[in-house]
């Protein structure tokens, strides 16, 4: 396994002296084969990126050069379309959604990990069977008490249904359950409440969890389409998010490609961006602060 | 100093309390809203069909309409507002689906109105209003729609030195000489999709019916059909590299297809440079074809019907439809309103197209089963009369 | 509120104060669970008992029809051999794409968590996939890979992938755990963190190879980490959808090779409008997932009791 082998030329270069030159040429091939499985990834971005610079006659080539080259698709989708809107609709939502699910996951999943209370683990099988439950079968009943409540047509509706969902709350409950207790004892001793220990000291030690949340959480929420549309996507215009503003370049018969593809590009930035901000929380190795504390 | 502001701020309050009873006075003319809710197949449609709303809105300062796209899951978001009791008052009803939102009752009978306001009916070609009604009661009038013709690639014809076909001995032939002499490498002289409906023009054509599915006559025309494709005379789009046939014929890769009207805004803004020509359909033992259109139909639950029912039937009178006509997306239903030139290949189908969906409220889940059999016996594992079998049962509902 | 010093405190006395600070635990429990279990019971909980309600009468659009109540619809799910088909489809693909997934996320984050140059960049790259839209990488998909699409120009061939009948499932289940690898990685390396680097640096300075670092160590401490990826993934991919939904146009084939349980209880709900019907396939699919899913749980997520 060449992934392997990266791992111990990694791990043998910090403690035992290399053997110089074998060890280079083997870590230039394991780049190497590293930036060819990242191109690969990356190729059909660079489609993406490139058709968004084609006309639409052009754009059913799988050529990867526009010819002619024109800014016609981005200069259509700014103007034609009101992505601006689309977008502080979107980040609006995201950001909501994904601050809830933070809170509220975490602090679900901080019970189902430590506290103790009569039903636990039924309560736990429930929320693993809210997995099980598919959209297209809860759609109707859902939508029709959020229209009992008036809540459509708007976001509340929307947000009420994604407060908190149960990947969320079942993976904060894994993370901590492999936090050594020695930190929930300390701050016992110290005499703190467990809405305290909580907040203090469990939420900062599970960095790593709620990066990996807020990045996934946030681009669900960005992504989604389905809910969106049905709750309040409907003739709306100014409540569409991205991706219902992106739908409107999809016709049965005339799919717009370049255009399609810019939208697409744009969509992609606030992600990428919130991605290159919260992976570098995944350095921070906690644990290794020692539990001597 | 504060008796002066005082006095002003009276003042002002007067004046904006006049100016605001000055409005409420004008707004005492009660103003409907209407929802029309849609999906759109292009870009120039949105676009079209609001401009016809604002003249709508116009011309009937007592209802406001508003149009509302529903691009992507129409079904879906249909079906949830309809279970909801909150539809959008006026909306589009796709013939394939029109007996199945019937039996649902969720459509509002138009019989009443239409007495009431003396509506004309005759206009409409009967074959496609009949596609919205059961027995006598109509629930939707169509506003558009298109029959399948034959498009052909001019320069591929004249490199194999062959004449338009008018017939399917022709159709074979023309596609055996064209194979014959290479003219298309890589692809295949004609496009045809593994699709019930294209293939159920063909049907049509040989006398066979969707009310009998099992008769010779339909399996004499499948067998036609399936054999066009096994013979290597013609083949499915994906076959071709293209996604549809249309994208087949913009490619080169096919030089003869069967589509509707709708090939035309397509061809023009995705292979503007292909120069194609468009003939009528071929003919079996005689014409046969399809009408695919799409009606505006009422909501049981509309809470405005008789402002729905204004709108409803402008927009299919004769000056809403010559509107919407303007840009040659789509065929007139009305026999009083022209179209745009050079759709006659298309506007002499109107006598003898059948609405496809034919009012059958199982058409959805027999055309699943259309589609996924057809697929079965290309590629050799099913017979065409156990897929006839099957469908003939999910028509009637097994 | 300050812990019980048992030393010198009688035995009663002990006994109801740990009797209040259970009872405070689990009062606090339920307190920290209840906004998250008010939202599963109010849109999830409560919808699905409501489908059981209406799978056992014929159900439209506008609700009950006429006919009493009765497990017809469950028999025609159940004698259905579209229902069997879709089964089969979606076990082929389960079974396809979640040890894909897992390797991949795995293999991924295992390189990225290295102290590697441009670790960030590879992060990045990684995830890339995973960041669009599904609808967006399938319909690019379905271009690269059409009968001469750049895939097929690579490697000479001519298949249309995704409408051939005995190639879609595993396109998709390529497709798939490409997009998804990145959105695993992600957990996988956020479990990785919990690790100490001392388990590490013992395991080198006991002259452990790497791989036997991965296999005896890494792997058996990522157990809640598997325990969760297997559970999510597993039913994501049960509950696959969009991929073939796109591929097929919605009609489930070439040959019903892309029909998919869900898409069962779709048609059933949004073509035929038989509600009853469809509340009954939800209903016998959310056992078949239930069961797999307690298995799961007997098997992986064993040591679970915290």
């Amino acid at each position: 396994m060449m992934l392997q082998t990266a791992a111990t030329a990694a791990t043998a270069e910090a403690y035992i002296p290399g053997r110089a030159r074998s060890e280079i040429a083997r870590k230039a091939f394991l780049y190497a084969i590293l930036l060819v499985v990242a191109a690969i990834f990356f190729v059909p971005f660079l489609w993406t990126l490139v058709t968004s610079f084609k006309t639409i006659p052009d754009s059913v080539n799988v050529t990867l050069i526009p010819h002619p080259w024109t800014t016609a698709a981005w200069h259509e989708i700014w103007t034609g379309y009101s992505f601006g809107t689309f977008f502080k609709n979107s980040i609006f939502l995201a950001v909501v959604v994904t601050a809830c699910n933070i809170f509220l996951g975490g602090l679900g999943g901080y019970a189902f990990a430590r506290l103790r209370f009569p039903g636990r683990e039924l309560l736990f099988l429930l929320v693993l069977g809210t997995l099980m439950v598919p959209d297209q079968l809860r759609l109707i009943p859902v939508y029709v008490m959020l229209t009992n409540w008036h809540l459509i047509g708007n976001f509340s509706g929307y947000i009420l249904i994604n407060l908190v969902t149960a990947t969320n709350l079942f993976f904060m409950r894994q993370y901590f359950l492999t936090i050594p207790r020695d930190f929930e004892e300390a701050a016992k001793l110290d005499g703190a409440s467990y809405f305290k220990t909580f907040w203090r000291v469990m939420l900062p030690l599970a960095l790593p969890a709620m990066s990996a949340l807020v990045i996934l959480q946030f681009q669900g929420t960005w992504n989604d389409f389905f809910w969106p549309l049905i709750l309040f996507g409907q003739g709306n215009p100014s409540h569409y998010t991205i991706q219902l503003g992106l739908a409107e370049l999809h016709f049965s018969y005339s799919t717009l490609w370049p255009q399609i593809c810019a939208g697409s590009i744009l969509a992609i930035l606030p992600i990428l961006v919130i991605f290159l901000v919260f992976q570098r929380y995944f350095i921070s190795g906690i644990v290794s602060a020692g539990v001597k504390g | 100093m504060r008796r002066r502001v005082g006095v002003l701020l009276a003042a002002l309050a007067a004046i904006v309390l006049a100016a605001a009873s000055a409005q409420a006075g004008m707004r005492t003319q009660k103003v409907t809203n209407v929802t029309l809710a849609g999906w759109s197949s292009g870009p120039d449609e949105d676009t079209l069909l609001n401009q016809v709303i604002a003249v709508f809105n116009k011309t009937h300062p007592s209802i406001h309409a508003t149009f509302q796209v529903i691009n992507g899951n129409y079904p879906v978001a249909m079906t949830a507002r309809f279970a909801a009791h909150n539809p959008p008052d006026v909306f589009y009803v796709d013939s394939s689906v029109a007996g199945a939102w019937e039996r649902q009752g969720v459509l509002q009978p138009l019989n009443s109105f239409v007495r009431k306001s003396h509506f004309d009916t005759s206009k409409f070609f009967p074959k496609l209003l009949h596609a919205f009604m059961k027995g006598k009661t109509i629930y939707g009038f169509p506003k558009d729609w298109s029959p399948l013709a034959m498009e052909v690639n001019n320069a591929l014809f004249a490199k194999a030195g062959v004449k338009i076909p008018k017939t399917w001995a022709q159709l074979k032939s023309v596609a055996q000489t064209m194979l014959q002499k290479n003219v298309i490498p890589g692809g295949k002289p004609i496009c045809l999709s593994a699709d019930w409906a294209r293939m159920g023009a063909f049907i049509y054509q040989n006398g066979g019916s969707f009310a009998k599915v099992t008769s010779k006559a339909t399996q004499q025309a499948v067998a036609f059909y399936v054999g066009l494709i096994k013979s290597g005379l013609a083949a499915t789009p994906d076959k071709l590299g293209a996604s549809w046939c249309g994208d087949a014929l913009g490619k080169g890769k096919a030089a003869i297809i069967f589509e509707g009207n709708w090939l035309i805004p397509y061809m023009s803004s995705t292979y503007p440079n292909v120069h194609y020509g468009i003939a009528p359909m071929v003919r079996g033992k005689q014409q046969g074809n399809l009408a695919f259109t799409v009606s505006y139909s009422m909501a049981k639950d509309a809470r405005n019907k008789q402002a729905a029912w204004t709108l409803l039937s402008w927009l299919v009178s004769k000056k809403g439809q010559q509107l919407w006509m303007s840009k040659g997306l789509a065929l007139p239903s009305r026999t009083d309103v022209k179209a745009v030139g050079g759709r006659k290949p298309f506007l002499e189908a109107a006598p003898y197209a059948r609405g496809w969906g034919f009012g059958n409220p199982n058409f959805a889940n027999a055309y699943t089963k259309m589609g996924n059999d057809l697929t079965a016996v290309l590629n050799g594992s099913m017979s065409i009369p156990k897929m006839l079998s099957d469908v003939a049962k999910a028509l009637k509902g097994h | 509120m300050a812990t019980t010093t048992a030393s010198d405190a009688p035995l009663s006395r002990i006994r109801t104060s740990m009797l209040g600070a259970r009872l405070r635990e689990a009062g606090w429990g339920y307190a920290f669970a209840l906004a998250p279990i008010a939202v599963f019971g109010l849109f999830f909980i409560y919808p699905f008992g409501y489908a059981i309600y209406i799978s056992f009468f014929h159900w439209g659009i506008l609700g009950k029809q006429p006919g009493g109540a009765g497990t017809f619809n469950y028999a025609t799910v159940l004698h259905d051999p579209v229902f069997h088909t879709a089964l089969k489809n979606v076990a082929e693909y389960t079974v396809g794409v979640v040890p894909l997934e897992m390797a991949l996320g795995l293999s991924l984050a295992l390189v990225v968590n290295q102290k590697i140059r441009g670790r960030n960049f590879f992060r990045s790259a990684f995830y890339f996939p995973s960041i669009a839209s599904s609808v967006a990488i399938t319909t690019i998909a379905l271009y690269i890979f059409n009968s001469d699409g750049l895939f097929n120009r690579i490697i000479g061939s001519s298949t249309p992938w995704f409408t051939t009948a005995s190639t879609v499932t595993w396109a998709i289940v390529g497709l798939n755990a490409w997009t998804t690898s990145g959105t695993v990685m992600l957990f996988y390396l956020a479990a990785l963190q919990s690790i100490p680097t001392e388990v590490y640096e013992a395991a080198a300075l006991d002259g452990t190879g790497a791989w036997r670092t991965f296999w005896r160590i890494t792997f058996p401490l990522l157990k809640p980490a598997h325990f969760f990826v297997l559970v999510v993934f597993g039913i994501g991919a049960l509950k696959v959808f969009d991929q073939q939904f796109i591929v097929s146009g919605g009609s489930g084939g070439p040959n019903y090779s892309t029909f998919t349980p869900i898409l069962y209880v779709y048609n059933a709900a949004f073509q035929n409008f038989d509600f009853g019907v469809a509340a009954a396939a939800g209903v016998v699919y959310f056992v078949v997932i239930f069961v797999l899913t307690i298995i799961q749980r007997l098997t992986v997520g064993r040591q679970e009791i915290a």
